[in-house]
């Protein structure tokens, strides 16, 4: 088993593959292709051997974590819709993919949307839902067609809608196209966007597991997360827990991006060290200039300097040294980046995507950005580091969803892990750095 | 029931009661905007944040509901850093008007940074820019740059008036409370929206600039629009007679009422105020030798008491008004009908105007006092002898005195239909408030109070009895309805005597089984139903 | 725009089905889909079509404002031929993208958030496209490009016309 292998071993073999192991196959993303190499047989395993409270036994086995950026354990998630009620059960799919450096959910949707189709048809089997949302950015024109097509190849095959597999399970799959904005892939705002209205998150409780889309029950699931179950069904939920490490079982996407030599997807275990993330996969970082920062899990994770590049990346180890694992999205950043600019590209795009609904985060997003603008433009005060931690934390915990949150936290770490290159730019009103590379034009 | 502790004080509660509605049965207050009683719950203030023990992160306290046993604390160091944090955020893009901004004085950004704010400011940038001064219907004036966006206009178009004219668009800091395209703030209870801003994003068109809110005194009284009897508060200035021409009724706002109008009041009852101040009869006048001139109460009073005694109780018609008092009603039924034998007293003039009401809060019988006359018998004795029937036989010469009081015939009836019976008709006394067109017919006019001059009560469509108080002085040498028949009754050697509204009450309380055991104090702000 | 806002046949036939399989729960839902639809028909949502599609759903046309004015992708004016909108988020700028958008106000003559006087091309920028691997990024209407190079870029705008 995997304990008594080595982590190069583990390489070598890529026997970890799970998700992706067939996904260079061409014209896997039809269903012939899908069949012909083994799909849809997770399906007919679940549907004719196994009982929804199995399948979800097995997924709560695997430790599969959400993978949309919350990291909450799916197979517990699950369990928080209510077995029995006289309302329509539904899932909502979130393709809303949006965290600055995330590009796995458009690659699994262009490569494999049987895969994910069949993820999905075996979670409502095991939930007793009837009809499933999924909910896709506007941008995602393309993917959103290669979907289409799987759903019509589906429901063609008698994979989709009455009677699956002649097994009485029922279940229609309607698809809807976002319109641009990040904040709809926080799972209420989804929720809201879902039913035609602008993306404001809601209160909660209640849940969306009690009272989601049309105040019904609703699951709200991940794409990629969708896509591993058909693996745990085949292989079981153990194997796939023993895969990962700890309480984050088996492998993700992670997108990898920034000043590496090979930025792209890499399916990998969770617990990998980041170090082998960006040198072993990522070929090491781009001119073979110096590691500065990564961001290890999508803009709205704390910054890690380039000396906790060997954290392990599962969820609990890397919430240990303050950061997240969220999306996964690994961004690169070298020597000549400077983390004032950084900072800013970021935080525009916070403000940009604010919903404006609570005011910490409606007007504090606005006032960072501000602030940093200002900095950037040669005009920072001297109060202006300590201000600007001040409000962030202000708005931390203070707002309806996490977007808040997400804006403070990349302040946080970037202001107190690089606080002399903001003191400098404040004081001397340009970058630290010479050559620095431009990030941003104002 | 539960029990919870909040600030160390242990109540308890029903059950789905937030924290908020609990600190309020506490004695606690606990600052808000976007929480409004009579609206849907938005949460997105964030200023009435609490902490709940045992909770990690800190909990709003209008949206989350008492749990049995739970330790809230709305003062600890945490929850006062939060507050201050939001107050700072709502402050750093709000324009420095004050001076010229309405609000000020009832303000809740003012009030709140007063308890809880008085911080330095460390905003440096440039403020976000939005509409200013934008008149978004006849009776509304917006100023997004002002708006905190607690959303309490949108949900009140939404929930209570049904019209959707609001909305709040675009996103983030950008974010601005606007008109639906191509749509103006024109509901019925439009006025109602500048009620519930907290501050002075939405003010009165009607009241902008008119008074700084320090200088206004408040009386309680109800509506005299219609017979709903909505409950409102008479907000007016005597001191400062520079202001607004000398009138002296600012505004009126609505009163809370659980009963009849909760937190609402309608932009005909709210605006419908002027009469108070203008166009006023404030002295007595007769008409002689096709002239009007003046003269004092004692004169008058021997002219019409002169006019009484020399026709017979059969030529006299007594055209009452649901706008008086009971008060006012029962002293005239005393003196007209008990004292004088008139039979021929009626309150319901027919009308030709089209009135509607709604499902809300505006009735079509656009008069406070209905009920209140016909529950006191205000009615002719010989059937049959309504007003339209009184008209008739004034035509007829049966009638040769017509006693009109506080109406308007001409514009319920029309020209035509007055002129034809003034025409046979030997003397008309018209006793009111205000100029109409009526009034220019009389032989003698005599100045009565308004609603706002008097105390006494009114009945609404509910069989509900309330009171008004009076606010101030009558105007001129106005007197309220109840003293002008009472210095009639003495000028014609009547006994009829009473001090004051209350005394008035009281014998109706007596005479009318409907009344017992009631008085004014039972009475209160509130109101009392009649069975 | 005096003329009167109607869907033309084709789109109204897409709209039947829009309505069908949208507005069953409840109709409010089909806003989006029906918004996308007026989008592709009218260019863009002016008030007028904001209007129009309030009256197709009996819905009061603040519901249709805030979809509108919430939403990045529906223009409320008129956008060029070709829209280009070019990825300024972190991943991409650390790939290079201010270098694109300069050479593409350059090579246009127009500034971010403008619009060449023929009405060809439209420049804004955007956040994450989801292609960070591959930046710098640049969605031309709803095709993507990427991993640009100033003689890619201009490659790519030679074509089209």
């Amino acid at each position: 088993m995997r304990s008594s292998m080595s982590w190069s071993d583990l390489m070598e073999q890529e026997e970890f593959k799970v998700l992706t192991k067939d996904i260079n196959i061409e014209g896997y993303a039809g269903i012939d292709v899908y069949f012909y190499s083994g799909g849809y047989r997770a399906l007919r395993k679940a549907l004719r051997e196994m009982t929804p409270d199995g399948i979800i036994e097995e997924v709560k086995k695997s430790n599969l974590r959400g993978l949309g950026g919350a990291g909450f354990p799916t197979g517990v998630k699950w369990t928080f819709l209510p077995k029995e009620t006289d309302k329509a059960k539904y899932l909502a799919v979130n393709v809303d993919e949006g965290e600055p450096g995330t590009f796995k959910d458009r690659y699994l949707l262009l490569n494999s949307p049987h895969l994910f189709l069949e993820g999905i048809i075996i979670t409502c089997f095991a939930l007793d839902i009837h009809t499933a949302y999924i909910y896709v950015r506007g941008e995602y024109v393309k993917p959103t067609q290669f979907l289409e097509k799987a759903i019509e190849e589906a429901y063609k095959e008698g994979i989709l809608g009455k009677n699956i597999y002649g097994k009485g399970f029922d279940l229609d799959m309607i698809l809807y196209k976002g319109a641009g904005a990040y904040i709809c892939g926080e799972e209420t705002a989804m929720l809201e966007s879902l039913e035609g209205k602008k993306g404001w998150p809601r209160l909660k409780p209640p849940f969306p597991a009690l009272k989601g889309l049309f105040d019904c029950p609703t699951l709200v699931n991940n794409v990629e997360t969708l896509c591993f179950i058909p693996t745990i069904i085949n292989m079981g939920g153990e194997q796939f827990a023993n895969m990962g490490k700890g309480t984050s079982g088996g492998t993700r996407l992670f997108s990898l991006s920034g000043h590496v030599k090979r930025p792209g997807l890499y399916e990998l275990p969770l617990g990998i060290p980041l170090r082998t993330i960006i040198y072993e996969y990522g070929g090491g970082i781009k001119n073979d200039y110096q590691l500065k920062a990564i961001i290890p899990g999508g803009s709205s994770s704390p910054v890690l300097s380039a000396d906790e590049v060997d954290v392990n990346m599962d969820f609990d180890s890397i919430a240990r040294i303050g950061s997240m694992l969220g999306s996964g999205a690994v961004i690169v950043m070298d020597e000549y980046t400077c983390m004032v600019e950084a900072l800013l590209i970021l935080i525009r795009f916070y403000a940009h995507e604010s919903c404006g609904q609570c005011s910490p985060c409606r007007e504090g997003c606005g006032w960072l950005e501000k602030i940093l603008t200002r900095i950037v433009k040669g005009e920072g005060r001297e109060q202006d580091a300590d201000n600007l931690l001040r409000i962030a934390d202000n708005i931390m915990g203070n707002t309806i969803c996490p977007l808040g949150d997400a804006a403070a936290l990349p302040v946080k770490s970037f202001v107190t892990k690089f606080r002399h290159e903001f003191e400098y730019y404040i004081r001397e009103k340009r970058c630290k750095i010479e050559n620095r590379h431009p990030l941003i034009l104002l | 029931m539960h029990t919870l502790t909040i600030d160390g004080k242990e109540i308890r509660v029903k059950e789905n009661t937030t924290i908020l509605e609990a600190a309020k049965q506490a004695g606690i207050e606990i600052p808000h905007y976007c929480y409004h009683p009579g609206l849907s719950i938005a949460g997105n203030c964030r200023i009435c944040l609490v902490e709940i023990e045992g909770v990690p992160k800190l909990q709003i306290s209008c949206y989350t509901l008492v749990s049995d046993g739970i330790k809230v604390h709305t003062q600890s160091e945490r929850v006062r850093k939060a507050r201050q944090a939001v107050l700072e955020f709502l402050l750093i893009n709000h324009p420095l008007d004050c001076p010229v901004c309405d609000q000020a004085g009832e303000c809740y950004l003012q009030i709140y940074y007063m308890k809880y704010g008085q911080y330095n400011s460390a905003f440096l940038e440039d403020k976000v820019k939005k509409h200013k001064a934008i008149p978004i219907g006849p009776t509304i004036m917006l100023d997004s740059e002002r708006c905190i966006l607690c959303g309490r206009c949108v949900r009140f178009c939404d929930e209570i008036s049904k019209t959707s004219e609001l909305g709040i668009f675009n996103r983030g800091d950008r974010s601005e409370i606007f008109l639906s395209p191509g749509q103006e703030l024109n509901n019925r209870y439009s006025g109602n929206v500048a009620d519930i801003c907290p501050v002075g994003a939405l003010t009165d068109r009607d009241f902008r600039f008119k008074c700084r809110v320090w200088y206004l005194k408040e009386t309680p009284s109800i509506c005299p629009g219609c017979s709903m009897g909505c409950n409102i508060s008479i907000h007016y200035n005597l001191d400062r007679a520079y202001k607004a021409s000398g009138k002296r009724v600012m505004r009126l706002k609505p009163r809370f009422n659980e009963e009849v109008n909760k937190w609402w009041l309608c932009d005909e009852g709210r605006y419908g105020y002027k009469f108070i101040d203008e166009n006023r009869i404030e002295r007595p006048y007769i008409q002689k030798q096709g002239a009007r001139e003046p003269i004092s109460w004692d004169d008058i009073m021997m002219e019409a008491a002169k006019i009484l005694k020399s026709y017979s109780p059969e030529s006299i018609g007594v055209i009452a008004s649901p706008q008086c008092t009971n008060e006012d009603n029962f002293v005239l039924k005393r003196l007209f009908s008990e004292y004088l034998g008139i039979s021929k007293i009626d309150y319901r003039v027919p009308s030709k105007l089209a009135q509607s009401g709604d499902d809300f809060l505006i009735r079509a019988d656009k008069n406070p006092n209905s009920t209140g006359c016909k529950e006191l018998g205000l009615l002719p004795s010989i059937a049959g002898l309504n007003v339209e029937n009184m008209l008739k036989e004034v035509e007829e010469k049966k009638i040769r005195v017509l006693y009109l009081i506080n109406h308007d015939l001409v514009k319920h009836m029309g020209k035509e239909a007055v002129n034809r019976a003034l025409d046979s008709l030997d003397f008309l006394i018209v006793q009111g408030s205000n100029v109409n067109e009526t009034t220019e017919f009389a032989d003698l006019l005599l100045p009565a109070a308004t609603y706002a001059e008097k105390n006494g009560t009114f009945i609404n469509e509910s069989k509900r009895v309330q009171k008004i108080n009076r606010a101030f002085e009558p105007l001129g040498e106005s007197l309220p309805d109840w003293k002008i028949f009472l210095k009639l009754a003495e000028e014609m050697g009547i006994a009829l005597e009473y001090r004051n509204e209350e005394e008035i009450f009281a014998d109706i309380a007596k005479e009318f089984e409907l009344f017992e055991g009631l008085s004014y104090s039972f009475v209160g702000d509130e109101g009392v139903n009649l069975i | 725009m005096s003329e009167k806002v109607e869907f033309s046949e084709e789109a109204k036939k897409k709209l039947e089905g829009l309505l069908a399989l949208y507005g069953r729960v409840r109709r409010e839902q089909t806003v989006l889909p029906v918004l996308n639809l007026a989008q592709e028909e009218f260019g863009f949502i002016s008030q007028e079509v904001e209007e129009y599609v309030a009256r197709l759903l009996e819905l009061p046309v603040v519901k249709i404002h805030n979809a509108v004015t919430f939403y990045t992708m529906y223009h409320k004016k008129e956008v060029g031929k070709y829209h280009l909108q070019v990825c300024r988020n972190l991943p991409c700028a650390l790939c290079g993208c201010t270098e694109i958008i300069m050479h593409l106000c350059k090579r246009l003559g127009i500034k971010v958030g403008e619009t060449t006087p023929d009405k060809k091309f439209t420049l804004t920028t955007v956040e994450c496209l989801g292609a960070c691997d591959t930046g710098p990024n640049i969605r031309i209407n709803d095709v993507y490009h990427r991993k640009l190079t100033k003689e890619g870029v201009d490659e790519i705008l030679d074509e089209l016309e």
